[in-house]
């Protein structure tokens, strides 16, 4: 999501190029083996607060799609992930083998918030039914062993658009749920739908990243978290948990050293099979067209808010009065003192948190008070380089205030803010990547999930940053072509 | 046509007051061109200033037509189309051409067309001789043309009365004379003007009236035969003829002489007097403050040079003095001999009052 994320990805797939692999000696047994071995582990997950426990492990905290990546190019030697994932994504074909299993052997339920019991019963009373009938052995029965025909059953069977609306926090994790022809898919997808189909609830799912699925919950972001949770003591100290749906216990994988890599095929042929993996099947492209559509809308109702916040703030900055000027110095050097990320989450975590406002409104706001107090110093340097004579000039004419910042200051005044401003606009423009963090699919959340899902790195990576290089250029190159036509008339 | 009574101004910057005008009053009536003169920082440009309230006067009153000016209600803006300004460093607006420039406040406040106002600049344009920078930048003009176009920009507006606030000082002295020649040609017209510079030639031929202006007030004003043939006040004088002055205050025989030496060297020094004249001086000191005067009192020496006649005069005044002391001196005195010598004249023009003219 965020920039040093995608750099932390592109050195991983740059070792995974350069063909680094370290196949370890011999594969461990047991936890206790992990001692003086790199092990890639979901930040935050149970698994990581298993392993911290143990001494001499090298703990990486990645997201779970990432890890085959991880392992493949030798950052890390082990990997921790959900038996059923593993097994989902087969990746014995790919060249992983499991070294044990059945660590955090564990039960996943659904979690609402302390004082929704009402719900929480309902939920209850569905899975009850659901095992008396039989159905919950034919559901799980059927997602382990006919997946892509379940996958087509719950596309003929959506999410009821009608009833009482609930929020539904996610993550993308195959098998559970994932993203298959632009629409949600997976096992716990279907639970969840085929509950609100009984009950009479409207769910709207929202992409939450791992960590953050707690706070959102008890900041009303959302109703209930649906993400194959495991139910622990210490999580079920601050939400209500269901009955338990699913059980489940992890794995831990590496390289398997008997694995021969077949012939490299040409670089044209592995091309044009990323190209199909990751754009054609499933319909990928939609996803990326559609956090295109988004990271366009963010910059540009970003842009507009900053520019006119920018312009008052710069306003009352330029205040004779000191009151004015002063409190709005304050406020302009605090908002640029806070990353911008951070003021994402303060806003959509703590000012925002008990209004219902979507994740995008939220961003808008972020950027648009963060650019907006940079604006304003750009404009008030733009400002204060026009010479006092030329206000004088324009005033001895008979010219109002307004006037002589219309005709004169203003015109002379945007030709020094251009060049810096247009620094700035691409900057929002790329900084918008960040919005992940608060469950809106962007540009790069749609690359973050494609990758998740069809574990390459390089292709989603390398296109989403080529998509913001062309955004970035002809943003500036807008700008340029005002630059230029303000310079023509000098 | 323009009323000023009492007009003051203070500039305040947290406990510190800064006078700069401190009581100006003064008519100036339709077609005369008003020269205003003086010594650098008695408020010439800031007089000026308060005229179309670049600067807002502290105090006083300022009649234009019998309006006052300064009233809450008065609109400023709609008095400034009738006063133009011309200022020392042009103030063109350095986006537009030079036009544009001169088109832009007749099209937006007077509400002429695109083809009027082009018109009428291309006139003025060939009036202060520059018709074929119309469409030039300010930024490609030279500090002279500059200024013309600035002129030409005020006449645009067809104004009653135009201030010129220093319009030649930021030129290169081979530049001056093209601006004067314009302005000279707009005092022939019969356009009314003031204008502040420090031209003295230029400023005496084309005025009808001069203010000459000292510490804030106006000190003396009339034609200019009257103030730079005869001027009646002392600072006056001393302004015309400019004449630099060096004092020393010495309470008893015991000063410092040879700081005394530095300061005169300095002051010789900065008008080019050199080193003869350096020497011939001292020397005059030295004899007059050891060997002649007496020193029952203290003693003021005040050295003045004019710019104008190329003349330095030293003066010393003995208090104290109930009668002459030169009387007193024997004639075959080899000091006073030496002195007279040295100098063209010496007298005692009252009792312990010795001027010494070099």
């Amino acid at each position: 999501m965020s920039g040093y994320r995608i750099i932390l990805l592109l050195s991983l797939l740059l070792s995974a190029c350069t063909g680094r692999q370290a196949v370890p000696d011999a594969m461990p047994t047991c936890l206790e083996e992990l001692a003086g071995h790199t092990v890639a582990v979901a930040g935050g997950s149970s698994t990581d607060l298993l392993l911290s426990q143990y001494e001499g492990i090298d703990l990486m905290r990645i997201n779970i799609g990432d890890m085959p990546v991880a392992v493949k190019s030798g950052r890390a030697e082990f990997a921790m992930m959900q038996e059923i994932q593993y097994d989902a994504n087969q990746l014995d074909a790919q060249g992983f083998r499991k070294c044990f299993n059945g660590i955090l052997k564990g039960l996943s339920a659904v979690a609402f918030r302390k004082d929704d019991v009402g719900i929480c019963d309902e939920f209850n009373s569905f899975l009850r039914e659901m095992r008396a009938s039989g159905e919950y052995d034919r559901w799980y029965g059927n997602w382990i062993h006919q997946l892509d025909s379940m996958v087509v059953e719950t596309e003929k069977l959506p999410a009821p658009t009608e009833g009482r609306k609930i929020t539904v926090g996610i993550t993308l994790v195959f098998p559970y749920i994932f993203i298959r022809n632009d629409s949600l898919s997976g096992m716990e997808i279907d639970l969840f739908n085929r509950f609100c189909r009984s009950k009479g609830y409207c769910p709207e799912y929202s992409i939450v990243q791992f960590p953050a699925l707690i706070p959102s919950l008890n900041a009303n972001k959302i109703d209930v978290i649906l993400s194959h949770i495991m139910v622990t003591p210490e999580r079920a100290r601050q939400v209500l948990f269901s009955d338990e749906y699913m059980e489940g216990s992890q794995c831990c994988f590496g390289l398997n050293p008997e694995w021969e890599k077949s012939a490299r095929a040409g670089i044209w042929t592995r091309t044009r099979e990323s190209t199909r993996q990751n754009l054609v099947e499933e319909d990928r492209w939609k996803l990326l067209s559609g956090g295109l559509a988004v990271t366009l809308e963010l910059s540009l109702l970003s842009l507009l808010l900053a520019i006119v916040l920018g312009v008052l703030l710069c306003y009352l900055r330029m205040r004779p009065k000191a009151a004015a000027s002063g409190v709005t110095r304050i406020f302009v050097d605090v908002v640029r003192g806070i990353p911008v990320l951070v003021i994402l989450m303060i806003m959509f975590y703590v000012i925002f948190a008990k209004v219902h406002l979507s994740g995008v409104t939220v961003a808008v706001f972020s950027f648009g008070l963060f650019y907006g107090a940079c604006f304003s110093e750009v404009f008030r340097t733009g400002m204060l380089s026009v010479d006092r004579g030329q206000w004088e000039a324009g005033a001895a004419m008979g010219l109002s205030k307004m006037q002589v910042f219309r005709l004169i200051a203003f015109p002379q005044a945007l030709k020094r803010i251009v060049p810096v401003f247009k620094g700035d606009v691409v900057s929002l423009i790329k900084n918008t990547s960040i919005v992940g963090y608060v469950a809106v699919l962007d540009l790069t959340s749609a690359g973050d999930i494609i990758r998740t899902r069809t574990l390459d790195a390089f292709f989603p990576l390398i296109l989403v940053s080529i998509i913001y290089i062309i955004l970035s250029r002809l943003s500036g190159g807008l700008l340029d072509t005002l630059d230029r036509k303000l310079n023509a008339t000098k | 046509m323009i009323s000023v009574k009492h007009l003051s101004k203070v500039y305040r910057n947290g406990d510190k007051e800064l006078t700069v005008l401190r009581d100006v009053n003064c008519e100036i009536g339709k077609g005369e061109v008003i020269g205003i003169i003086g010594p650098s920082g008695t408020g010439k440009s800031t007089f000026l200033r308060c005229l179309n309230r670049l600067e807002e006067p502290s105090g006083g009153r300022i009649e234009i037509d019998g309006v006052d000016i300064l009233d809450r209600k008065a609109d400023v803006n709609l008095l400034r189309r009738k006063m133009g300004m011309v200022f020392q460093n042009f103030n063109l607006f350095h986006h537009l051409t030079i036009l544009d420039n001169i088109t832009l406040c007749p099209r937006t406040l007077l509400g002429k067309s695109r083809e009027e106002a082009e018109a009428r600049a291309m006139e003025l344009l060939q009036l202060v001789g520059l018709y074929d920078k119309a469409e030039s930048l300010p930024a490609e003009l030279s500090g002279g043309q500059k200024q013309r176009a600035a002129i030409a920009r005020c006449l645009a507006m067809d104004p009653e009365i135009i201030l010129f606030d220093e319009p030649t000082s930021a030129l290169d002295p081979t530049m001056v004379s093209e601006v004067l020649v314009v302005i000279r040609r707009l005092a022939r017209e019969g356009m009314t003007m003031a204008i502040v510079s420090h031209e003295m030639q230029f400023v005496r031929s084309v005025s009808t009236r001069i203010f000459f202006m000292n510490e804030g007030v106006i000190y003396e004003e009339g034609t200019p035969e009257q103030i730079f043939e005869h001027p009646q006040r002392p600072a006056t004088v001393a302004f015309i003829n400019r004449i630099r002055t060096l004092e020393f205050k010495l309470a008893d025989k015991h000063f410092d002489l040879y700081g005394m030496f530095g300061q005169v060297g300095v002051f010789c020094n900065k008008y080019g007097l050199g080193n003869e004249m350096l020497t011939k001086v001292q020397h005059v000191m030295e004899e007059m403050l050891f060997e002649i005067l007496p020193f029952c009192g203290p003693v003021t020496l005040t050295l003045d040079y004019s710019e104008k006649d190329f003349t330095l005069r030293l003066q010393f005044v003995q208090e104290g003095c109930a009668e002459s002391v030169l009387e007193q001196i024997p004639n075959d005195n080899i000091p006073l001999k030496l002195v007279r010598g040295m100098c063209s004249s010496l007298r005692e023009t009252e009792a312990g009052k010795i001027l010494v003219e070099m």
